[in-house]
């Protein structure tokens, strides 16, 4: 008898457990209060020391955490003072500054003094534990050292002009002025415990579930920040964002191009539709025969149909790329020419250089998009006698590409890069140097290289975008680079959000989200 | 002398199962450090990426032992794994230990949510099914369980998510739930647990109906229906308890592979746990963290087979005997 009651009893308990939340909780869950927002991340933080950052997740928390010495205006590449009273461009390889005075950090680490940004920027030059160099080391790489003049004023010296500080260092995630006193104390926990002194601290952080950003009570900068509290939820899978999305737990998602349709029906959502400046392309191997030969670049480069690889891999969601930097950086090349498909003469000029047919590899990596891609290039090819074998790799073997000259065997390769706003982050990656890394069309030029320098240490925009736009003129003549496309980013938010998102998609400032 | 032998059997067999659970788990050490050698590509150069200059990985290899010969670095790794050392994570500096223990409690509740409903689910479907064996009830009970099995967890969780969520805004999408509040986690779990369950329903279902079908043909049942005792007493009370010892042998697999299958629903749900930490493990190529992941993966499976084995020897003590006669 007690047998039957407790299972009786038993299952009850059980039905009831979980039918209960079901009638109750359903719609307090639904939509959050107005002074929190919960925004999608699609992966959970890594490390948020500055200079030894995984990526943009980790910059939008820190330049919301931290102040830097001057910060970008909401959406745009333009600059303002943030914890600085003053900064300004005293020569080519000086910058001066003066602190606002009574920035404190969070927790009771202090005020905010010229040494500590001092102690910020020069780690990144610094060995760190065992001589280790710092991931985000290149960004301050042009920085001699920073004198201190005083409680709040100082100069950043640099080795030689770097115009790329404006836009990569000082108001980038590598700007952020870190306390000394916290950084010395707390040592490695600086990875997940980041003092600042920026509107918001981190209050919480539950690995892979969410990340709470808080208004900091005693944020002394100028900034008037809407929302109380902030939170992050790492999403990686885009449909499982999505559906959050619409079951309206989160209020802003970076979406995947082919759900924009779905969300333009929601009266409630708002999709933002932003050009990439990312660039992905077919790099052609300039010393393997017989594409040592110009003829036989130039021939594949009329060969393949980017505009078919654009509708048919991308559903026609992005815009054709005619060269290295995209439409909004300086230095794009507006005039590139458009190579449009043309088999007879791709087939003409394999003729003049003595082919008819042959056999080569494609690499690429082994993502549905990318083997489309790949499949379009092969059908493209097949049409003017060259027989693709697609070689499709997983990301850790693909990438060891770059590793002990392993690229020297490489033919065609379809290669996606992500971009900086300051072109000299491009173009990095096709000098000759490159060539045994990560310059896998094997391809040399001293005046590319040369130009590279030069524009890199040049502070007039106009003479660096001349010197860029001759760099991408000698990449198109050497005919070993098939652009495809700079990408896009998607957006999707609810209608009562003003999101702030810098040009490239990937950096968000928090700090700048309000209610419409 | 008879209770004498049954203990002594009851302890060789979990002897055995003990020796044969730890060989597995020193298998799942050495095949998982095998694999890892298997990564092409530098590891160091892999895990650091490729703003490592040499001197940086080289630096790495030397801290993480890469630099050493293979067998070493075998020892190196299952002793410290012994010792519970698995490392700390390269991008956050964390322990990795700590990492998988903050991880581990949330797919153990999942499993236990998903094991409960199958359970429950399973001999209640089961049993109605068998009370009427080719009824319509029985027939439509049949073609539901088969669908249940057929169908994968993460088309469930799919649909789960867009009735329940999407349309109904009755539960939520993402997360664990806030750890303060059991009527949130509660929330937090119904529909990965359900996604993850719902196989092992109709698995269930039909194993129960199956094994209450041969029970009820035999000849103590129709002595005991002579007697006039109901059917409905006859089946839960006398049959269900001989039909659960088949069941408690396939859940062994099954808290396995609810275990496996958590890493996609926990992947869909993005629900913080094991399946999530390799998830973002594998794409940072952070494969240290994957390798904890699956080493407490495989820990909890061998556990729970362990675990079955022995409840299995406690109920039907013929395993035990068979053993004894057999040494």
């Amino acid at each position: 008898m007690n047998t039957r009651m407790n299972r009786r009893t038993f299952l009850w308990t059980t039905s009831a457990a979980l039918t209960v939340p079901m009638l109750t909780f359903g719609s307090s869950l639904a939509f959050a209060a107005r002074d929190e927002l919960i925004v999608r991340i699609d992966a959970d933080i890594g490390n948020l020391d500055p200079a030894n950052r995984v990526g943009s997740i980790e910059d939008n928390i820190i330049i919301a955490v931290c102040q830097n010495l001057a910060r970008f205006k909401p959406g745009s590449l333009e600059w303002e003072p943030d914890a600085a009273k003053t900064i300004k461009q005293v020569s080519e390889t000086e910058i001066e500054f003066e602190l606002n005075p009574g920035l404190m950090f969070h927790g009771d680490y202090g005020e905010m003094t010229a040494e500590d940004v001092k102690f910020s920027f020069e780690r990144f030059n610094a060995p760190g534990d065992a001589g280790k160099k710092a991931a985000y080391a290149d960004d301050w790489g042009a920085l001699d050292h920073v004198e201190v003049t005083g409680k709040y004023t100082g100069k950043l010296l640099f080795k030689h002009p770097a115009p790329a500080i404006w836009v990569i260092g000082i108001p980038d995630g590598s700007g952020g002025i870190l306390s000394k006193k916290a950084v010395t104390e707390l040592g490695d926990k600086i990875a997940t415990t980041l003092i600042g002194s920026g509107p918001y601290l981190i209050k919480e952080w539950k690995p892979n579930d969410h990340v709470t950003l808080e208004k900091n009570p005693n944020y002394k900068g100028t900034d008037s920040v809407h929302f109380q509290r902030i939170i992050c939820k790492p999403i990686p899978e885009w449909k499982t964002a999505l559906l959050a999305f619409q079951a309206k737990e989160v209020a802003h998602t970076e979406i995947e191009p082919t759900a924009i349709p779905q969300i333009k029906k929601d009266p409630d959502s708002v999709v933002i539709e932003m050009e990439g400046i990312d660039y992905e392309w077919i790099g052609i191997n300039v010393e393997k025969p017989p594409f040592n030969d110009l003829k036989v670049r130039q021939a594949i480069r009329y060969g393949v149909d980017v505009d078919a690889i654009i509708a048919g891999a991308y559903s026609g969601t992005v815009q054709r790329a005619k060269t290295l930097l995209a439409p909004r950086l300086l230095g794009h090349w507006a005039d590139a020419p458009v190579y449009q498909y043309d088999v007879d003469k791709a087939k003409a000029l394999l003729g003049e250089a003595g082919k008819t047919s042959f056999d080569c590899t494609l690499t690429c990596l082994n993502d549905a998009r990318t083997q489309a891609t790949a499949q379009i290039v092969q059908a493209n090819l097949a049409e003017v006698g060259v027989n693709v074998k697609i070689n499709a790799l997983d990301g850790g073997a693909y990438w060891g590409m770059g590793e002990g000259d392993k690229s020297k065997d490489l033919e065609l390769t379809i290669i996606p890069y992500s971009s900086k706003f300051d072109p000299s982050f491009q173009t990095q990656w096709f000098l000759s140097e490159q060539v045994g890394v990560w310059n896998w069309q094997r391809w040399k030029s001293p005046e590319f290289d040369k130009l590279h320098k030069e524009a890199a240490s040049i502070t007039d925009p106009n003479k660096r975008a001349e010197k860029y736009i001759r760099m991408q003129q000698l990449l198109d003549e050497s005919a070993s680079c098939i652009w495809i496309t700079h990408g896009v980013r998607d957006f999707a938010h609810a209608k009562w959000l003003k999101p702030a998102i810098l040009p490239n998609g990937s950096n968000w400032q928090y700090r700048y989200f309000k209610e419409a | 002398m008879l209770a004498l032998d049954m203990s002594t059997g009851l302890a060789t067999f979990i002897a055995q199962r003990l020796a044969a659970a730890l060989l597995t788990l020193a298998g799942a050490i050495v095949f998982l450090f095998i694999i890892i050698q298997f990564v092409p590509g530098d590891l160091a150069g892999i895990l650091l990426g490729p703003r490592a200059t040499p001197a940086l990985r080289a630096e790495f290899a030397q801290r993480m032992g890469l630099d050493r010969s293979v067998p070493e670095q075998a020892w190196l790794f299952v002793s410290n794994a012994v010792r519970g050392d698995l490392g700390n994570d390269i991008i956050s500096g964390r322990a990795i230990l700590d990492m998988v223990l903050d991880a581990l409690p949330n797919t153990l509740q999942l499993a236990a949510a998903s094991l409960l409903i199958s359970v429950t689910l399973g001999i209640l479907l089961g049993c109605i099914a068998a009370f009427k064996p080719g009824s319509l009830l029985d027939t439509i009970l049949g073609v539901t369980s088969v669908a249940f099995i057929t169908t994968p967890a993460f088309v469930v969780a799919i649909f789960l998510l867009l009735i329940f969520s999407i349309e109904l805004h009755w539960l939520p999408v993402t997360g664990g739930g806030d750890p303060g509040d059991p009527l949130d986690r509660l929330a937090h779990l119904v529909l990965p647990a359900a996604a993850l369950s719902i196989g092992w329903i109709g698995y269930l279902a039909r194993l129960i109906r199956a094994s209450l079908l041969e029970i009820l043909s035999e000849q103590h049942v129709r002595m005991m229906r002579a007697y006039g005792v109901s059917e409905l007493r006859i089946v839960c009370h006398f049959a269900l308890r001989l039909a659960l010892v088949p069941m408690v042998a396939v859940m062994g697999l099954g808290i396995g592979d609810m275990i496996s299958n958590a890493v996609f629903v926990e992947i869909i749900f993005a629900r913080p746990g094991i399946g999530t930490l390799i998830y973002s493990g594998i794409l940072n190529r952070n494969y240290p963290v994957v390798q904890a992941g699956i080493l407490f993966t495989v820990l909890t499976y061998v556990s729970a087979n362990l675990f079955v084995d022995m409840l299995n020897a406690l109920l039907d003590p013929r395993i035990a005997r068979s053993l004894k006669q057999a040494a």
